[in-house]
Order: structure tokens, then C-alpha cells, then sequence
């Protein structure tokens, strides 16, 4: 059964939203992606979060965060490993037959909550939070492994960093970083061997919301207009162990793009006009084209990834609502030409431990 | 292609207070090797995996999930943590079944485990759960809020705290027969209302137990049932209802949802019990397994999914209507959660305990003639249900 988007809406990301409360901002996101898609919540019948009790800062954080982000009287369920897992949880519920419009939502103020902090209480405690592993040490290791898998060095990193500021100044749904030289990331404080801060993308606080259709919610509504079609979806999970093989070999991000393009009916990523990929740093970058087989820069990341805006949890939905948009011609600024299949990357967990793969194309006889 | 879903192996340890003998990430792998065990299926059987992880400020590991990964044999596969709250291990099965269902995947290992006594008193995360300016300083728990949710039941009825006792004295001799229960025994109702006070008129017995242990079901498509199990229990039914969090706007006169009617459980089984062709639960079902952590959820459960009118659960159960032995319907052979209550894995337990029934595999539980038993899972002071059927036969829904 053929999934679609039917609309989307993405927060205006902020280094520190002020204005609005959690569920403000899951509201009015949600809100928004409903009008976007021509609905209204009476007519929804399930809903996929993407949520983080550490990040929210409470307990079952879905009881306060789901009715407003639609999930008043109908099917709710939620995921805690990211955004873009949600995403394939909601893929799967459609796939099912078991539910006709839905909604997909994730957040994050990453501005309200000690980051670090929270990655490092998700260390074990016998042996990895001892030596004080967290988010950006976690992130160091895996740029050396990828670094000395992949023959990746810091003039590649920070070129991919200035490029990703450089594309992500054009999106109007980022936050206009100014664009720094290359001498400013490399002359910026060394905080991991070998990640500088200038190779790491700013946290930004943020949230965002699909609509997904069933094939048989199209058919009977006229007026829904789709603005893409889910093609193909793949998640994967590596090992806990940071050790030298898990790191160098990034299986689950092979697995998950493996998965997704296979369900897709792609063969490989020469028939992908944009691949919006979650690179924390220019490091990631440069690991996840190798190990993904994309030749063509081109077709990285237009939004500007992570360097437009970068909600920790849900900036793989992020790109995937990016990818939607590119199918749909409604990039604005950033849109790449001719755009008929796109894929989105979300990853998560230490070291990317966790891999998200969606393909996006368009609704074809539908429209 | 939509594909029948059907559960191929089950495991669940003994639950106790503490399992000081092992690591989280051990108790999922005792879990998911029995799991795989009963099944007769090696690891590479397994093409994907659900986690089942309530809240982990109770041991104190955000990720112990992933942490487990290795030891749930699960590095490389798809794997995605499930939570809602109380309903958790409900709705891992439910994801699970989309993914195999959906065609995604052939086989998913559903597994988690629980030890909430980590953490020195759990009441003090479960009082995080309420809004912080306008419900927390009440001050509402987990207990005063049921505390006031039995009161407005009984008054409304017109039962007793000794109608309530009666289902505590039912459960914990049920649970005498269940190996893995963590509190059993051959009490009276006496014993019930001796037990002190904890929430007006909720006394200790009438409350569950903070237990640990884990748990795990696989379950498959046809094509690895026909590999793997002579005797499968269908999932032919599997619904979730949620509302709102405000428990004050579930006491007006114009709420959608009141509180005390539970009308979310209603919607969930009409929904689930549509899809499985239950149209008289009474008659079709023989066995339920209620996510009942207090002696009042039972008969409101009861009544909300149809196995009685408003009002009368607690009369039958007078009348016996509800015993394993001569009832009209086994309600929680396995003691229910009021004996057994590892919450990151409760739900999952309900549908082990009544998947485990239809495949005529409960042991000294077992009930004769179950063809059809369902399972729920609760979340969110009663914010959350979800519900699970059960079939020997397969639906075609």
C-alpha cells in the first residue's frame, strides 16, 4: 500500500525559543502541518511521536506532549530513539492498512536541556560512563575511526563544514548562520581530537510535523493533493561497543540505505537528485558519502543540514521534511532543479549508532 | 501485502523487587534467548527488534536499550525503543505487529526488562508525570489520583472497599498458580482491609507490587509460523485510544472522555474487537490478562470492553462470574498486574500471558478451551490503552 505526505510544517528554528512552551511548540507545529496538508484533526486517526523523556526533561514526556500534537481521541504511540524513527514507525503503521491519516511529530529544545548531561547518563555504568564518554567524545572517536578508514583529514572536514554554512545560508528555514572561512574552523578551539567547535554543528531548538495518507485516504479525497510519496524506508542499530570495527565499518548506516533504496526500487544513489544527510560535522560528511556511494556532491544536502538548523532529536525529520520538499518543487531558495526522488538521512545515538534511510518521490498518477 | 501476524515463542522470568544477580542489559538477554528458545529459532531468524522502555529514570540508564543490543543479539538489525509510559509493552507489540504486518520485516523480537527499584522510591519519578503549575502541588500521584478515581466508582455503583478487596483475593490466588508472580497467595478479604491505608480507599492490597524481571514474544508471518510453531495465537486485533492529560478536564460534565467511564478502553476495544470479529466478548472470549495495577481497573475494564454493563462487575464478581474455574470469563488468570507489575514490560506480560493461553501453553495456569483471549496495556493515569486479540484462528480483517 503506497504511503504519501500530504503536508508538513517546520518551526522557525532558534538557538533559544523563548515564546513558546514544549507544547506550544509541538502545537502550533502540528497545527501547521495540518492546514498545510488541507486537514483537520477530527480527521486523523493515529499519531507517531518521536520523543526523548531525558531531552524533554520528564517522565512519559508524551503525556503532556501528545494531545497537543494531535493525539486527542485517536491511536498514539511513541518512539525514543529519534525523529526520523518515528517516521518509520508511521511508514509501518500505513504499510499495515491500520490507519488512513496520521501525523508524525518531533521536537526538541535542545537549549533547555544540559546535552551532555543527558548523553551521558545514556552511557552503561560499568565502563562506559566512567571514562566520561558523552556526545562529543563519542562523536571524536567516530571521526578518527572514519578518518583513518576512509582517509579523511581536517582540510576535507572544515571544506564541508564552510559549503554546508554556505548552502544552509540560502534556506529560509534555517538560521542564516553567518558563513565562517576556513580559517575560522580551523583556527577554532580543539574540543575532541580530532573535531574542532568550528567542525560541529550548532544545536538549535526546533520541531516538525508530517502528515502521512494512506493510498486509500488519496483515492477518496479529491482535494488531498500529495506532496510526495514515501518510496522506501530503512532503519538500522550497531553495536553498543565503540570499538575501532563498529566505528570504521558504519554497518547500520549501510544496512538502513541498503534497506531504504532497495524498498525504493533504487539501485543506488546515481538516481537520487538530492540526499539530505544528518552530518553532526564535516567529519560525518565526508564518512557518510564514501560509505553511501554518493559521487555527485551536488546532491548533499541543499537545506544546508545540520548547519541550518540542528534540533538534536528530530533533525533527521528535519531533512526529511526537506527531501519532501524538493520532490514537491517547494524548496524555495534552495530547491534544486527537476527534483523527482529524494532521500533523507537522520542518525542517533553514540557514534551514530543508530541509522535512518527515507526515500521521497513523487506522487506520480496522482498528480 | 498485509500479512497475518502470529506470535511464534514467548518468555518471561520470575519478577521479584530486585535481580541483583544480573545487569539490565543481562535481564534482556535471559529475556530474548528464552524468547527465541520456545521458538525453536537461532538469532539470525530475527529480522528486526522492538524494545519495550518505560521511563529509565527508574534504573538510571537512558540508553539501556541500545546497551543491550549486543546481548539481545541484535548489532546491525532494525531496532526501535517503544514508550508509552504504563501501556509501553502494549504498544511494542502493537509497533512489532505493524512491522510485520506491513510486510517490512518476517519476524520481531518484542523484549525489555524492568528494575524499578533502582531507584529508591519509584512514587518519587512517577509524581514528574503531573503538570507542574497546575496538578502536581494538589498533590496528585499515581495513588491519589486512583485514590479519587475508586471513590467517584464506588459512589456512583454503590460498592463497597470490600468489593474491591474481593478482586485482590481472586488475583493473588490466581497468582498461585502463576510461577513468575511476585505476590501470590491465598489471602482473605479480611487481609485486604486490615492492610493500611496508602489513598483513601485504597489500602496496600489493593495496589501493585514495583517488580522486576523481563520478558520477550517473536512474532512472525505465515510463512515463519508454518517454520516455527505448530500452535501459533493469531494477532487478530490491536487498537490504541489516547486523551487528554488534564485529569480535571476528564471530570466535567461536557468531557469527551470521563474519567471514571474509561471511555478511551470502550473506543480501543470496539476498534480492536472489529477487527478480530469479536462482536459478543463474553461468548467469544475466555480469557482476558487486564493491565489492572488496582483492585478498581479490573471491573471498569471489564465493563468498558463489553464483558458487562456499567455498574456491574463488581456484583458478578460476588457471584464468582469472573473465576478461572466456573466463571463466565477467566479474568487475569495469571494474577494480573495486581500481583505482577515491572512497568516498562507490564503490558507485554498481559499479552504473553494471553497469547500463552491461546496456544495452550500457560502450564498451571492454563485455562481449557481458549480460543480467543485479549490483553491490554494502560499508560498515562489512564490516558493511554491499548488492546490485543488473540485468535487460535486467524481473522481476515
Amino acid at each position: 500500500m503506497n504511503v504519501y505526505v500530504l503536508g508538513l510544517a517546520l518551526h522557525p528554528p532558534s538557538p533559544d525559543e523563548r515564546r513558546f512552551r514544549l507544547e506550544e511548540l509541538a502545537y502550533h507545529t502540528a497545527r501547521a502541518a495540518l492546514d498545510s496538508a488541507g486537514v483537520t484533526r477530527r480527521q486523523l486517526d493515529s499519531l507517531t511521536l518521536g520523543a526523548c523523556d531525558e531531552l524533554d526533561g520528564r517522565p512519559i514526556s508524551s503525556m503532556l506532549m501528545s494531545a497537543p500534537a494531535g493525539g486527542y481521541n485517536v491511536d498514539e504511540i511513541k518512539v525514543t530513539d529519534s525523529g526520523a524513527t518515528a517516521m518509520c514507525l508511521a511508514y509501518a503503521r500505513f504499510a499495515a492498512g491500520d490507519t488512513d491519516l496520521g501525523l508524525v511529530v518531533s521536537w526538541c529544545k535542545s537549549s533547555k536541556a544540559d546535552v551532555e548531561a543527558v548523553m551521558t547518563s545514556r552511557a552503561e555504568p560499568f565502563f562506559t560512563r566512567p571514562i566520561g564518554i558523552g556526545g562529543m567524545v563519542s562523536d571524536a572517536l567516530f571521526a578518527q575511526a572514519v578518518g583513518g578508514e576512509f582517509d579523511i583529514g581536517p582540510a576535507e572536514a572544515t571544506r564541508r563544514v564552510v559549503a554546508a554554512y554556505a548552502r544552509a545560508a540560502g534556506n529560509p528555514r534555517g538560521m542564516a548562520h553567518s558563513v565562517p572561512t576556513a580559517e575560522d574552523v580551523d583556527r577554532s578551539s580543539m574540543d575532541a581530537t580530532p573535531l574542532r567547535a568550528g567542525h560541529r554543528a550548532p544545536l538549535t531548538d526546533g520541531a516538525v510535523a508530517l502528515v502521512l495518507a494512506s493510498e486509500r485516504f488519496v483515492e477518496r479525497n479529491a482535494g488531498a493533493r500529495p506532496l510526495a510519496r514515501v518510496a522506501g524506508i530503512g532503519w538500522a542499530t550497531d553495536s553498543y561497543r565503540l570499538g575501532a570495527q563498529r566505528l570504521r565499518s558504519m554497518q547500520s548506516a549501510r544496512t538502513a540505505w541498503r534497506d531504504a533504496l532497495r524498498r525504493a526500487g533504487v539501485e543506488d544513489a546515481t538516481v537520487l537528485d538530492v540526499i539530505e544527510l544528518e552530518s553532526p560535522t564535516g567529519y560525518h560528511e565526508a564518512a557518510y558519502v564514501r560509505a553511501l556511494g554518493i559521487q555527485r556532491e551536488d546532491v548533499i544536502s541543499p537545506s544546508g543540514g545540520a548547519f541550518a538548523q540542528n534540533p538534536l532529536f528530530c533533525t533527521g525529520l528535519v531533512n526529511a521534511a526537506e527531501a519532501v520538499l524538493q520532490v514537491a518543487g517547494q524548496a524555495g531558495p534552495v530547491q534544486r532543479p527537476l527534483v523527482r526522488r529524494a532521500a533523507a538521512h537522520g542518525c542517533h545515538g553514540f557514534a551514530q549508532q543508530g541509522n535512518v534511510v527515507m526515500v521521497f518521490d513523487t506522487p506520480g498518477a496522482l498528480q | 501485502m498485509i500479512q497475518t501476524v502470529a506470535v511464534l515463542g514467548t518468555f518471561e522470568t520470575d519478577f521479584k523487587t530486585h535481580h541483583p544477580e544480573h545487569t539490565f542489559a543481562e535481564q534482556a538477554q535471559i529475556a530474548a534467548a528464552g524468547a527465541l528458545h520456545d521458538a525453536g529459532m537461532s538469532p539470525d531468524d530475527i529480522d528486526a527488534i522492538v524494545f519495550s522502555l518505560a521511563p529509565t529514570h527508574f534504573m538510571g540508564v537512558a540508553d539501556a536499550d541500545r546497551w543491550s543490543i549486543d546481548y539481545i543479539f541484535g548489532a546491525g538489525k532494525p531496532m526501535m525503543r517503544v514508550h508509552t509510559g504504563g501501556a509501553t509493552g502494549g504498544s511494542a507489540v502493537q509497533a512489532a505487529y505493524n512491522l510485520v504486518r506491513s510486510g517490512l520485516h518476517r519476524s520481531v523480537l518484542i523484549v525489555g526488562a524492568e528494575r524499578i527499584s533502582e531507584t529508591p522510591d519509584a512514587q518519587h519519578v512517577l509524581n514528574l508525570i503531573f503538570d507542574v503549575f497546575y496538578e502536581r502541588d494538589m498533590p496528585l500521584s499515581t495513588n491519589t489520583t486512583v485514590g479519587l478515581l475508586a471513590t467517584r466508582y464506588l459512589h456512583r455503583y454503590g460498592f463497597t472497599q470490600e468489593d474491591m478487596a474481593r478482586v485482590v483475593v481472586r488475583a493473588r490466588g490466581n497468582a498461585m498458580r502463576n510461577p513468575h508472580a511476585h505476590l501470590k497467595g491465598h489471602i482473605t478479604i479480611d487481609d485486604v482491609m486490615a492492610s493500611r491505608v496508602i489513598s483513601y480507599p485504597l489500602k496496600l492490597f489493593d495496589i501493585c507490587p514495583r517488580s522486576s524481571g523481563s520478558a520477550a514474544m517473536i512474532i512472525g508471518n505465515m510463512e515463519m509460523a508454518k517454520r516455527f510453531r505448530t500452535r501459533p495465537a493469531f494477532i487478530n486485533g490491536v487498537a490504541s485510544q489516547s486523551t487528554t492529560y488534564w485529569i480535571g478536564d476528564r471530570l466535567t460534565p461536557t468531557s469527551d472522555a470521563d474519567f471514571v467511564d474509561f471511555d478511551i478502553a470502550a473506543a480501543a476495544a470496539r476498534e480492536c474487537f472489529r477487527q478480530a470479529g469479536i462482536t459478543d466478548p463474553l461468548k467469544q472470549i475466555q480469557a482476558t490478562e487486564f493491565y489492572d495495577p488496582y483492585s478498581v481497573m479490573t471491573p471498569i475494564q471489564l465493563e468498558r470492553l463489553g464483558f458487562c454493563g456499567p455498574g456491574l462487575a463488581y456484583r458478578l464478581e460476588r457471584e464468582g462470574y469472573w473465576n478461572t474455574s466456573g466463571g463466565a470469563v477467566a479474568v487475569n488468570p495469571s494474577g494480573g498486574t495486581l500481583c505482577t507489575n515491572p512497568i516498562a514490560i507490564t503490558g507485554l506480560v498481559r499479552a504473553i500471558d494471553a497469547a500463552n493461553q491461546v496456544m495452550g501453553t500457560a502450564g498451571s495456569m492454563q485455562v481449557p478451551g481458549v480460543t480467543n483471549a485479549v490483553s491490554t496495556a494502560v499508560g498515562g493515569l489512564m490516558q493511554f490503552i491499548n488492546c490485543t486479540v488473540f485468535g487460535a484462528d486467524a481473522a481476515t480483517h
